[in-house]
């Protein structure tokens, strides 16, 4: 059975209340949560059914690349689409907030996916001698979901956003 | 003629919302709430729900219809928890566009999968409800009584105590201002006064009288007509084309080559078509044009023996178990190509207004439409309007939005006019995406007692989800080419089922019931197979071999024997066949009676056909959908295949693919059983079992094991 969007990404990100290791602020943690907060239950986040693989939660998909250093919900900004026609050619475009000086510099910008069989989509190193942190691509998507660009900074910091992406679908793609 | 205004949205253009934090993070299906103080607007107590003054209640609906009733039964559910008067509910669709502007207010538009009641029956209750108790709140706070000694029935707020009651279309205008309740708790369903009563549907009226527009009946002033044809061996492209011989014909307008198809533009859409026949096209097709049914089969018998395969079930040690079973049984049954063939053939109007975009189609994803329409024409999403329209059949085929794609290209080659591109029969019957073959390999092994100790079930066919949605498969497994294989519900300790993907130069795609179309007619036919192998009767052996494992499998097939007198006398000549499939949520079974005569005369005497959908929104429309099942399933059993030859299909209409007729509709018994707790789908599980408990019955009445479709090939007919 597919369950709506909506409902994947609550249990999504009723999953990532389950997040550890986070040095995130209460302010940012907030912001990331939305709604979400006080739900209750903390489920682990399920494919439900869908065949295209396993939802990972926000700290699945992040955990493994922060591994313990402070990241934070702000100064990183996507462009994309809301409705994708289909999953094979997605545009999409990312940028971060920084001077890009030899000082303070995005080092690296990831492209995560919360569907796809590979989770880490793009990895993207950057430097001061870019002048901008920013990329455009086109991404391939197994069915609609949350992606995540996450960035790393000079400092050792993170910084990431999400967008909330629906590929539209041409047909019933649960196995029931 | 009706004309459409473009600008119509369905919605008016303001309210909605405090979208906040909660939106963003998608927990606001539904429940976007107005922004308070227009009082000159009718109250909107959220998306789904707005109160006239009149008493009216208008609710929305975010999926579409094509008769499959749900455009009635969806509602039902907003209205049974609103306590609304169903006299005075009145139903709109909401669009794609508002959807879109409102963050997906409305959530998934798709209807595909029979799962508009089962995927948003929560959402859509709890809409319900929150309204309730927001008009219950009004009417306390007006009273100054506590809203617990207030009731909401039939559209009216009451207090019994001081005798005073108000319609809620007195109350939506305060009740529009109130904070919405965080929780609310949906009725118990003993309580339920709309859900599960038989009502008529809301669009049956405008049907037989001719008012409903369906996606052909767009008609846009000034509006010009499209004929198209793509290259006949699939995936062609257009190499050259002469239209030397139409260009200046009256009313031909243009003749566009769009490369993958050519299209003829003109003041009537006969006249497109006529003149197109005449255009001489050169197709460029490359090796395509020498594939046959033949080589197809080649390729699927080759699957058979391929070395590495997917493994869709594992279940204890299969090879082995066989290896020492006391009877191994061995068959290998085909499913043909389907074309969905709906009455109404693809059809798209569009019109390109500057950066601006008006579709209208008959589409069973809205969404998409608009999706695929902004990326065609290349304007943004947010300048796309996408009409409601009712569908003239479905069937799993208007879900893919080539033929949106193709009308837009039109379109935006037309810049500035309006332009209705209408399928003919032919091209509709001829580029389908059709249900896929398969070919099906069953292994079973038995003990001395007819208890199943090993199955093994191989199949080798193409993959829709990777050839149409090109998505990845977890493990090589297409879940629609193994359904009803990989979750058995028989109590085999040794299952194993594997898949050869084997992808042709043939479209495919959605038909509805989709791989329930044709496993359950292999597994429960093979089933059958064992039960006469082991000497044992067919329900019985099922009943063994499910045990504890399946309850509602086990009770829908004793219900719907228990309704068929299955064991029960018949007259001479008379035969069953029974057969239980579960799909899409719900368990269904059926159990058909014929007689066949030596010239392979089919009679089919009666159908009983049941399903288990846990609960019955509309029992009516269930049963509508049963018979429908029966109408659908029987023409394709009969005589549904679609053949190929040098690339292309050879069928082209309906007297090569022959649908069935209504003196040969047999006596159709429905059985509607829901035993609660569970909320499943009604539109396409129940075509399951027709096929297996049609041919087992053939089988037990002729000696015949059919194991390949349509029966047309086994020299049978349909006999009236």
């Amino acid at each position: 059975m597919t369950t709506p969007p909506a409902a994947l990404r609550r249990d999504w990100l009723r999953a990532s209340l389950g997040a550890t290791a986070w040095a995130a602020g209460r302010a940012t943690f907030a912001r990331v949560l939305g709604g979400a907060l006080g739900l209750g239950s903390l489920p682990t986040a399920q494919a439900q059914g869908m065949l295209s693989g396993k939802l990972l939660s926000l700290s699945e998909m992040l955990d493994p690349i922060v591994a313990g250093a402070p990241v934070v919900r702000a100064g990183v900004h996507i462009e994309t689409l809301i409705l994708a026609d289909n999953g094979l050619s997605v545009p999409f475009r990312v940028w971060v907030d920084s001077p890009m000086t030899a000082q303070d510099h995005v080092t690296h910008i990831w492209l995560l996916s919360q569907r796809n069989p590979v989770m880490v989509m793009a990895k993207i190193h950057v430097g001061p001698q870019m002048g901008r942190a920013e990329l455009s691509t086109r991404l391939r998507l197994a069915g609609g979901q949350q992606l995540v660009a996450l960035a790393r900074l000079s400092s050792g910091q993170f910084r990431y956003e999400l967008a909330d992406l629906i590929v539209t679908e041409a047909g019933c793609v649960d196995g029931s | 003629m009706t004309h459409l205004d473009p600008s119509s949205t369905g919605l008016a253009r303001r309210d909605f919302l405090k979208v906040s934090a909660t939106a963003a993070a998608g927990m606001s299906l539904g429940f976007f709430w107005p922004t308070h103080g227009n009082a000159a607007e009718t109250p909107k107590l959220n998306a789904w729900i707005e109160i006239q003054t009149d008493d009216t209640v208008i609710i929305r609906y975010a999926r579409t219809e094509m008769g499959q009733g749900s455009r009635t039964s969806a509602p039902m559910l907003v209205a049974d928890e609103l306590e609304a008067d169903w006299k005075k509910v009145r139903i709109e669709y909401a669009t794609a566009h508002e959807n879109l502007r409102t963050k997906r207010a409305y959530g998934d538009m798709a209807t595909v999968g029979s799962r508009t009641i089962r995927n948003s029956q929560e959402y859509l209750r709890k809409a319900g409800a929150t309204a309730r108790e927001m008009l219950i709140a009004a009417a306390a706070a007006q009273w100054g009584v506590p809203a617990s000694e207030c009731t909401a029935a039939l559209g009216k707020v009451s207090h019994a105590a001081s005798k005073r009651s108000l319609s809620y279309g007195k109350l939506a205008a305060a009740a529009a201002k109130l904070e919405a309740p965080k929780e609310v708790k949906l009725k118990d369903p003993k309580d339920w006064k709309i859900i599960g009563k038989s009502l008529p549907r809301v669009d049956i009226p405008d049907i037989v009288t001719g008012k409903i527009r369906y996606g052909i009946d767009a008609q846009v002033p000034g509006m010009m007509y499209a004929a198209v044809a793509a290259s006949p061996v699939f995936n062609g492209k257009v190499k050259s084309l002469d239209a030397s011989k139409v260009e200046n014909r009256r009313g031909i307008v243009k003749v566009l080559n769009m490369g993958e198809f050519v299209a003829v533009v003109a003041n009537n859409w006969w006249r497109a078509k006529e003149a197109l026949r005449e255009v001489a096209i050169d197709w460029e097709t490359g090796d395509n044009g020498q594939l046959t049914s033949a080589v197809i089969m080649n390729s699927f018998k080759a699957g058979m023996g391929q070395a590495e395969l997917a493994v869709a079930r594992n279940d204890g040690n299969t090879v082995q178990a066989l290896g020492t079973a006391a009877k191994v049984l061995e068959a290998e049954y085909f499913t043909p190509y389907l074309a969905h063939a709906t009455m109404e053939p693809m059809v798209c109007t569009a019109w390109l207004q500057g950066d601006k975009l008006d579709v209208w189609t008959s589409t069973q994803n809205p969404e998409n439409t608009l999706a695929v329409a902004a990326a065609t024409a290349g304007v943004a999403q947010d300048k796309v309007t996408v009409h409601p329209m009712q569908l003239g059949g479905g069937l799993g085929r208007k879900s893919p939005q080539d033929f949106t794609r193709q009308g837009v290209m039109i379109a935006k080659a037309m810049a500035g006019t309006p332009v209705k591109m209408v399928w003919s029969r032919e091209e509709d019957m001829q580029h389908d995406l059709y249900r896929p073959a398969s070919l099906v390999r069953f292994k079973g092994g038995m003990d001395n007692d007819g208890k199943v100790q090993a199955l093994h079930i191989r199949v080798s066919a193409p993959s829709i989800l990777a050839t149409l949605l090109r998505l990845p498969l977890p493990k090589g497994v297409d879940g629609q080419a193994v359904a009803s294989f990989n979750d058995h519900p028989y109590d085999i300790p040794n299952s194993l089922v594997d898949y050869a993907q084997r992808n042709t130069n043939v479209p495919v795609g959605f038909w509805r019931t989709v791989g329930h179309s044709q496993n359950p007619y292999m597994r429960e036919c093979f089933i059958d197979e064992m039960a006469l192998a082991a000497g044992k009767d067919p329900l019985a052996f099922r009943l063994a071999n499910l045990g504890q494992k399946s309850p509602r499998d086990v009770a829908i097939l004793q219900a719907v024997a228990k309704a068929a007198d299955w064991g029960g006398p018949l007259p001479k000549g008379v035969f069953r066949g029974i057969a239980e499939t579960e799909g899409y949520g719900s368990y269904t079974a059926c159990v058909c009676e014929v007689s066949v005569s030596d010239k392979g005369d089919v009679k089919i005497h009666r159908v009983v056909i049941g399903i288990d959908p846990g609960y019955a929104v509309n029992p009516d429309n269930i049963e509508a959908q049963l018979q429908g099942s029966v109408v659908h399933g029987l023409s394709a059993i009969f005589w549904g295949e679609m053949t190929i030859k040098d690339g292309r299909i050879e069928q082209s209409n309906f007297h090569d693919y022959r649908m069935m007729r209504l003196n040969e509709m047999p006596v159709v018994k429905a059985v509607i059983a829901p035993t609660g707790g569970f909320w499943g789908g009604v539109g396409e599980p129940a075509q399951a079992p027709l096929a297996p408990a049609l041919c087992n019955a053939i089988a037990a009445a002729s000696g015949k094991r059919i194991r390949s479709l349509p029966l047309k090939n086994h020299g049978m007919s349909l006999k009236a």
